[in-house]
């Protein structure tokens, strides 16, 4: 089944090449969301999957592959609809079609993959797939987005690199990067040399999860890329490297280290989530705003990570609900960007009248993403809060709920603002034509997103709580 | 002699520091290539056949030869050749380049215990080259002066994973795998891409997206 979910891909890419037909790429983009999610199904189900040497499941990556496996199958359904509309050469939705089946191919790898110098080429590999994707509607702010992206993670990218090598040092005998055989080992290494070589690789893979301070490319890149492409971004990628990390973390878990790792995550977290405070207050861009959201919820990942105990139940439904929520509202912000074509939010008003439909999957997704309760987050965030309190961090506590109240005004702000009002008269013309560009592809995704977000926050089925059990003993 | 060479890969990030000509950049960085294949020289024999043909090719013919000339093509493409205005005087900086280089050589001799076969020579001079480069990349205003601040960084990370090549190789492949990164998609496709649609190849250009 590995080799499947890490073949099928390339084939597809392949035909794709020789057939050169647009209803065929789209086939083939929609057979690898389909074929990919069947796979993870096995993958995640079943124990009797064989490990290759290189790549595996274990407890840990499984609840993370069927995240992606599922956003990404949606976010192929919702593309049914979004590439109708594109008006350019069949060439270059061409590649938009490849290069999406290599971002996700690369970030399934990096998922799967048991060595840490894969992960890292892994990583290395979304980049290179992602910033075509970013780039892909060539503007000028497109450019400079991909640009950023490309040179802020290349030194992310480098930087881990050099924690690798460090990593490498503090083991002293023992050659491999294999996970496995670092957990085994992980007490005999050079505490010293470890913090080292975690303070580098979190400062690397951190800048690809987009924790601040090294979160700069994240609002421009979620921004200017297609929506489609901008959800696997915020509700994928983010993940990948976040697993990286977690990977990282329990080693320095076993090696006794971890008062350092946790004040740093703590530390990082707080700052992304100060960051989104300060930022999200005074947004214009409501895709910007999305992807400071992105940072806080990262953020808010990075802070459970750090409390540790019951903290990580919280992390891994956060995990669940933040992918969910944030892939349905960057889909809806796609249909909000074709009916008024701008993403300015003075612009845009009476998003309620404009399409009923869209609003009212803006106004969830914002309600799911601000943790109302019954949604996936409340539950994360409720217990995050609460572990605080029982650890007496109450400091802590007031600092958390403070900057989380400021974010929620400001998004709701925005958020209410373009969904009610007057439509003016120009943009009444606008609107009727540009309705008509919305299919029912374009919706249901995010109806399903939206329904598992807040269904999932008040029962989650046996099967899924086993699954979200193992990963918490795993991380 | 590996130390001399060492020590020189070292003093070629102050030279760095104080010039603003990016021609003169550019020919650095092919000596920068040799150094490093000198300094790779002396690790030939603990390593495979392969693996010391893979560091000859990677440092003579990737790191000397291929990256300098994309450079300077691109560089005669977009005729610019000076920095323009760089943030802090180049006293300034060859002051705090030699600063940080001395930091390099006090805090490996003298602060850390060394394990493996890394001498604290290696280490200090690949982290204060990793330093000097990561602070050059936020006072250069020009794409191709953060694109050579980029590849300096990843000299020194070079140099780092030298000092573990004798034990672990596949690291040092690693490493090779990011030079060809910045080779095929910074320069090939960015750098080119940018200068079609601004004209001209400040960073100030690059600043229309912010909150």
């Amino acid at each position: 089944m590995i080799a499947t979910i890490l073949i099928f891909p390339l084939i597809s890419i392949i035909l794709m090449a020789i057939f050169k037909n647009k209803k065929f790429d789209n086939l083939m983009l929609n057979a690898c969301g389909i074929v990919h999610f069947i796979c993870t199904l096995f993958l995640v189900f079943t124990n009797n999957c064989a490990n290759t040497s290189y790549f595996g499941v274990d407890d840990t990556n499984k609840i993370f592959l069927l995240i992606l496996s599922f956003v990404f199958m949606l976010v192929v359904f919702y593309n049914n609809g979004y590439v109708k509309n594109f008006k350019l050469p069949q060439e270059q939705i061409r590649n938009y079609c490849f290069m999406t089946i290599i971002f996700v191919l690369s970030m399934t790898g990096t998922l799967l993959s048991t060595n840490l110098g894969i992960s890292w080429i892994l990583i290395e590999a979304t980049t290179l797939s992602s910033a075509y994707l970013i780039y892909f509607n060539k503007t000028k702010n497109a450019i400079e987005a991909a640009w950023k992206y490309v040179f802020i993670c290349s030194i992310g990218i480098a930087l881990a690199f050099v924690g690798i090598i460090l990593l490498n040092i503090s083991t002293e005998s023992i050659n491999s990067l294999n996970f496995n055989v670092l957990y085994t080992h992980a007490a005999t290494f050079n505490p010293f040399w470890l913090k080292l070589a975690f303070t580098f690789m979190l400062f690397g893979f951190g800048a690809k999860m987009g924790l601040a301070p090294i979160h700069f490319w994240l609002p421009d890149a979620h921004s200017e890329s297609p929506s489609p492409i901008s959800a696997l971004l915020s509700a994928t990628l983010l993940n990948s490297a976040f697993l990286v990390i977690i990977r990282i973390f329990k080693i320095m878990e076993i090696a006794h280290v971890t008062d350092y790792a946790r004040l740093m995550l703590l530390i990082m977290g707080f700052v992304s989530i100060f960051v989104t405070a300060v930022f999200i207050y005074h947004i214009k861009n409501y895709k910007r705003m999305l992807a400071y959201s992105s940072i806080e919820n990262m953020g808010i990942l990075a802070i459970g990570t750090a409390l540790g105990g019951s903290a990580i139940l919280a992390v891994v439904l956060h995990l669940i609900g933040h992918s969910l929520a944030k892939a349905s509202f960057f889909l809806t912000s796609g249909n909000v960007l074709e009916l008024f074509e701008t993403k300015r939010i003075k612009s845009i008003k009476g998003l309620s009248i404009a399409d009923g439909k869209t609003a009212w999957l803006w106004i969830l997704s914002f309600l799911a993403i601000c943790a109302f309760p019954t949604s996936l987050l409340f539950v994360s965030e409720f217990i995050i809060i609460k572990n605080m309190i029982m650890n007496e961090q109450y400091i802590l506590c007031v600092i958390f709920v403070l900057l989380l109240t400021i974010i929620i005004y400001g998004m709701g702000k925005v958020v209410m603002k373009m969904a009610y009002g007057e439509l003016s008269e120009d943009k009444k013309e606008l609107v009727e034509l540009n309705r008509e560009k919305l299919s029912a592809w374009m919706y249901i995704p995010q109806i399903i997103l939206i329904l598992l977000v807040f269904i999932l926050g008040v029962y989650i089925p046996p099967f899924l709580s086993e699954i979200i059990n193992k990963a918490v003993i795993g991380f | 002699m590996e130390k001399a060479f060492i020590i020189l890969f070292g003093l070629t990030m102050l030279y760095f520091a104080s010039t603003s000509r990016i021609i003169s950049h550019i020919r650095l960085l092919v000596g920068q290539g040799i150094l490093l294949f000198l300094i790779a020289c002396y690790s030939f024999g603990h390593l495979s056949l392969l693996d010391s043909m893979f560091l000859t090719a990677e440092t003579l013919i990737a790191k000397t030869i291929i990256i300098p000339w994309f450079l300077y093509k691109v560089l005669r493409r977009t005729r610019s050749n000076r920095d323009v205005s760089p943030t802090i005087p180049h006293f300034y900086c060859l002051l705090i380049s030699s600063l940080v280089l001395l930091a390099g050589f006090l805090v490996a001799n003298y602060w850390i215990t060394p394990l493996k076969m890394i001498s604290p020579l290696h280490f200090g001079v690949a982290f204060a080259t990793i330093i000097i480069s990561l602070w050059l990349i936020t006072i250069k205003h020009h794409i191709i002066s953060n694109v050579i601040g980029f590849i300096t960084m990843e000299n020194g990370i070079f140099l780092l994973s030298l000092s573990i090549a004798k034990e672990m190789p596949i690291l040092v492949n690693l490493g090779v795998l990011l030079d060809v990164f910045i080779a095929v998609y910074i320069l090939g496709l960015f750098v080119n891409v940018i200068n079609k649609e601004f004209n001209d190849l400040d960073v100030s250009h690059l600043s229309e997206l912010k909150d």
